[in-house]
């Protein structure tokens, strides 16, 4: 639940005669991730014959999917167990032979049918503009002054090519407007002959072709075109219908043909990373520990000789070769993508999900607290997840709904209605409604020393989860001295101490610094003690780990050593002080909703309930966003840089089943 | 959608995270100082590379793969940052990430073109091509394999239906048929792509609007006036050609400029005039063939210092990823040239020419 999916590597002894069925039980379930065995040092014996039977596979997979795209069959997914064996190639190309010497000839020529009318229509629609001209087509080409270009163009070229024509006397006309294919009709001297061409060509003005048959003036070739074209509609619609015969009668035939294609590629592709030796082929991978027993039953019931040798891997070695599979919960997953963002857990890191799930719409309704608009906030997340209302949301849709319960929480302690506070809950919608803690607006200093506690407690809690990674690492040298190791920590209680003393009784004293600094320790001698460890925690590293040279720069080393204490002071200061934003923004919501009644006037009238209906939206929308951003950058910057590391390998399993792969 | 500090605060703080990451003038100093290959994948699996090229064995690393390793982390890189970016900036991001897709999709056709006459017949075309493309993943919408095998330009244009290249290579299409050369082709692409770019800068608002137009633009300069150079001297292009093979768009060079190099201006005072930093254009430009590539090296420093320059000053707008992102695509076209320079007889200094960091101070 704390960490990522405990695994277990598995090395499998697998007898040739079996690969195929061992295969098979080992992407059925999407549970196997594989590791490549050429990263393991095992040479396949001469070139892999699997590498081409997946390369055949693919092909002859494109072979069927044209054919059924050309008689309009969608593939159908099946399941993992309607697959039965790795079909034999030349089966396969047989069947496709017959299928496609039926279909290919009726295809082509529907094609080629499609082309024609494509072809007959571009040339209507160059030709129609011009229909009342009445001039033979074949004598403009013919002028013995004038040069002429009837043809399309793309829109884009068209001022183009006016502008590199700007020296040449021309005439440009637009005959048809179009996005795409704009008709155009371009005349000049034809002295200036060859610049036309060439602005003509270099701007891509295709001119029009007309077969030879189509001679006379415009409107008589644009009947014979239309005429050509009826009857091309006609033969098209022809082939369609013989396509569609065809493609019912080998509908059947083909979805099975393509699912066994399709999962031969895939398990041949697997098999080509499989170690092969002479008589049997190795396979080495990572399997979830609570999958390995059902995994070993299905192996063992796939082939009786099979040697399986499993290794469990502790969570306590921090590697980066184990595959990380996270706990796969949907109520975490809006969560999970907020960590994995910043990084995937190392497979023996703590998994912050489960703190994150409770520090974010916690900080996020402290920030945003208002009973209100957080039970709206929830209802749009809780539409958006479900699909019903704005679907772009869906992703982030159960966020909304954690971050929206926690705003209506703290809304219920800080007293706040859609942005209704103290007597105007009276006073516009009748009923009372007190604070059941604090209202931000009216105690200010008191709600940003409040945060600042919070921020202390937090940061306190992140340095500990980094102790517990050291220590579960067993690396002592960054345990003890660590950017977050003990000295740090020491060193941190020590600074809360001198906070303590330059914020005094003000009321944005943190109340968490003045109780440490009344702990009976004697801070005076503790703070110059921690503060050398800090500086020096370099040195320490370099004795505990036994790196030589110990002191690296000589002199330098001492004025590095000051920076980072400098630097480490002033990141635990900022650190703290960055938490004072979550009181803030609780201010500045009340002040935001303060500044929406100013505009809304007094008199309760139509005007002024829609300016508060206008407002909260607007509240809701625009400070929803940026206390979002603000509850992230708290996360990412202040939180999880204490004790998360990342870098983990996403667990990517063996599969079948092409919608298990998109899943 | 979110804009400004709000729809900027996640990314510009991951990007200037990500942006202390680059290398730095120095970085690239010292890598240049490896005697060999072998040293500089070693040297380089200490940077941020590192777990990019450590995923091959040291006898499978050969330059080729080195390179591709180096760009997947682009390509990780670019897929972070759309993924992050604020809804109305995306559709720009995404279409700068494209440039690589249409790099891809021009080595496609050139495969097609050139299969049959120079390459390995044992090697399945595919084999040979993949290793080039750019690794997009599931960003590409390109079907690339199935462009190669089909065997011909006119076959495998129609694979690209439904593509954002579809419109701009149907109208040039007709031009390979007749000349049997893509260049048309490429051009046509090129330019759709840019205007594409150009016109998503363009929608944008405020800030970013500024920002993104600083940048796009910056990189629209050098496009034009490179290609201006090279189609003038190389392909000997007439005017009318030059000015519709350019766009009327950029940040520094206008439109003028270009029509006045394609008119028969002298392209270095003009050149000199848009980038007054840039020493000795004319010399260079007299001397094409290896003067035309250091004009681009020293106009892509300008990029650079362009891209650097968005770092300063309001970090909450679109100039921040967009600038990032070119700043790791020059990175990586300087590894690229170390690693080539290298594993070849390059001599040092044509590689430190090439080098685009070295000669800055940031």
């Amino acid at each position: 639940m704390f960490f990522p999916r405990e695994m277990t590597e598995v090395e499998l002894i697998i007898p040739s005669k079996d690969l195929v069925t061992v295969t098979k039980a080992l992407s059925g379930r999407g549970v196997f991730h594989q590791v490549d065995s050429a990263y393991l040092g095992i040479e396949s014996l001469g070139p892999n014959a699997w590498q081409e039977k997946a390369a055949n596979y693919s092909a002859l997979e494109r072979r069927i999917q044209a054919t059924m795209h050309t008689l309009g069959l969608e593939e159908q997914q099946r399941s993992a167990s309607d697959f039965d064996t790795i079909i034999d190639l030349g089966a396969a190309h047989a069947d496709i032979d017959r299928i496609e010497g039926e279909v290919k000839e009726v295809g082509e020529r529907l094609l080629a049918e499609k082309k024609r009318m494509e072809l007959l229509e571009s040339q209507l629609r160059q030709i129609e503009p011009i229909s009342d001209v009445n001039v033979e087509v074949g004598a403009l080409s013919k002028s013995e002054h004038l040069y002429s270009i009837l043809g399309v163009m793309p829109a884009a070229q068209m001022s183009r090519l006016e502008t590199s024509l700007a020296r040449v006397p021309h005439v440009f006309f637009t005959l048809k407007e179009d996005s795409q294919k704009p008709v155009v009709w371009l005349l000049g001297p034809r002295s200036a002959y060859d610049v036309l061409d060439r602005a003509a060509k270099s701007a891509y003005l295709n001119p029009l072709a007309l077969p030879e048959e189509f001679i006379g003036t415009p409107e008589e070739i644009a009947a014979k075109t239309r005429k050509a074209i009826e009857t091309s509609k006609q033969a098209i619609f022809g082939l369609e219908a013989q396509l569609k015969k065809l493609g019912d009668a080998h509908n059947a035939e083909l979805q099975k043909l393509w699912w066994d294609v399709h999962v031969s590629r895939l398990m041949a592709d697997a098999i080509a990373r499989f170690g092969q030796l002479r008589h049997t082929y190795v396979v080495v991978g990572w399997v979830p520990t609570a999958e390995l027993q059902a995994l070993t039953e299905r192996l063992k019931a796939a082939s009786k000789e099979i040697l399986i040798e499993t290794m469990p891997t502790e969570r306590t070695v921090h590697s980066a070769n184990v595959p990380v599979a996270l706990t796969n919960n949907k109520w975490l997953k809006p969560i999970q993508e907020l960590i994995t963002t910043y990084g995937r857990p190392g497979y023996g890191e703590l998994d912050p999900t489960f703190m994150v799930m409770l520090t974010f719409p916690i900080l996020y309704g402290a920030m945003f607290g208002d009973l209100g608009q957080g039970l709206l906030m929830m209802l749009v997340g809780a539409l958006a997840h479900k699909r019903i209302f704005m679907k772009g949301l869906q992703s982030i849709g159960l966020l909304l709904v954690y971050c929206g319960f926690f705003a209506s929480v703290f809304g219920t302690l800080y007293g706040s209605i859609f942005g209704f506070e103290g007597h105007h809950i009276q006073e516009y919608l009748g009923f009372h409604f007190e604070p059941l803690w604090i209202s931000p607006v009216n105690d200010i200093l008191t709600i940003l020393g409040l945060a600042i506690d919070a921020g202390i407690v937090i940061l306190l809690f992140s340095y500990l989860l980094s102790l517990f990674n050291a220590a579960r690492a067993k690396d002592w040298a960054h345990f003890w001295f660590g950017h977050t190791g003990v000295v740090a920590i020491g060193f941190y209680l020590c600074f809360l101490t001198i906070l303590n003393s330059l914020l005094g009784s003000t009321p944005i004293a943190p109340k968490l610094a003045a109780a440490i600094s009344r702990l009976p320790l004697p801070f005076g001698i503790l703070t110059p003690i921690f503060a050398i460890g800090v500086m020096l925690n370099g040195l320490f590293r370099n004795i505990v780990e036994g790196h030589r040279p110990l002191l690296d720069g000589g002199a330098m080393f001492f004025v590095q050593a000051f920076m980072d204490l400098f630097e480490g002071a002033i990141s635990m200061l900022s650190n703290t002080l960055s938490f004072v934003r979550v009181g803030a923004f609780a201010v500045a919501h009340g002040g935001l909703s303060l500044a929406i009644f100013s505009l809304a006037g007094t008199e309760p009238t139509i005007g002024f309930w829609i300016t508060i209906i206008i407002g909260n939206i607007f509240i809701t929308g625009f400070e929803g966003l940026i206390v979002y951003i603000q509850t992230m950058r708290l996360h990412y910057y202040e939180i999880l840089g204490k004790f998360f590391h990342g870098g983990g390998m996403r667990f990517e399993p063996l599969r079948l089943n092409p919608s298990q792969e998109e899943a | 959608m979110a804009g400004g500090v709000s729809g900027y605060a996640a990314i510009s703080a991951k990007v200037r995270a990500m942006y202390s990451n680059l290398l730095t003038p120095q970085d690239i100093s010292r890598l240049s100082e490896s005697p060999d290959f072998s040293s500089l994948i070693s040297a380089l699996k200490h940077t941020q590379y590192g777990p990019y090229l450590s995923a091959l064995k040291d006898n499978e690393l050969t330059p080729r793969r080195a390179v591709q390793q180096i760009k997947r982390r682009l390509a990780d890189t670019y897929a972070s940052v759309v993924q992050m970016s604020p809804t109305q900036a995306r559709p720009l991001i995404r279409q700068l990430y494209r440039s690589f897709e249409l790099g891809n999709l021009k080595a496609v056709l050139r495969s097609i073109v050139t299969v049959s006459s120079s390459w390995n017949a044992d090697e399945a075309p595919w084999d040979r091509v993949r290793e080039v493309l750019f690794p997009f993943g599931s960003f590409s919408t390109l079907p690339a394999q199935a462009m190669v095998e089909s065997g011909s330009v006119a076959s495998a244009v129609e694979l690209l239906k439904g593509t954002p290249y579809e419109s701009a290579i149907s109208f040039a299409l007709r031009r390979f048929s007749a000349e049997q050369n893509l260049f048309p082709i490429e051009v046509a692409l090129d330019l759709d792509y840019w205007r594409r770019l150009w016109t998503e800068a363009r929608k944008l608002k405020g800030l970013d609007r500024e920002a993104a137009t600083k940048i796009i633009g910056s990189l629209l300069d050098m496009n034009n006036l490179m290609w201006t150079a090279r189609y003038k001297i190389y392909h000997k292009l007439s005017e009318e050609e030059l000015i519709n093979y350019t766009l009327p768009f950029g940040f520094r060079a206008h439109d003028d400029d270009i029509r006045a190099i394609a008119a028969g201006a002298d392209a270095a005072a003009v050149i000199s005039r848009i980038f007054p930093t840039i020493p000795d254009v004319a010399a260079l430009l007299e001397k094409p063939h290896t003067g035309l590539p250091k004009l681009e090296v020293q106009i892509k420093r300008q990029v650079i210092q362009q891209c650097a320059a968005a770092f300063i000053g309001n970090p909450f707008h679109v100039g921040l990823p967009l600038a990032f992102l070119i700043l790791s695509d020059l990175e990586i076209q300087d590894l690229i040239a170390l690693i080539e320079a290298k594993s070849s007889d390059i001599s040092d200094e044509e590689l430190h020419s090439a080098l685009l960091k070295t000669a800055l101070q940031n």
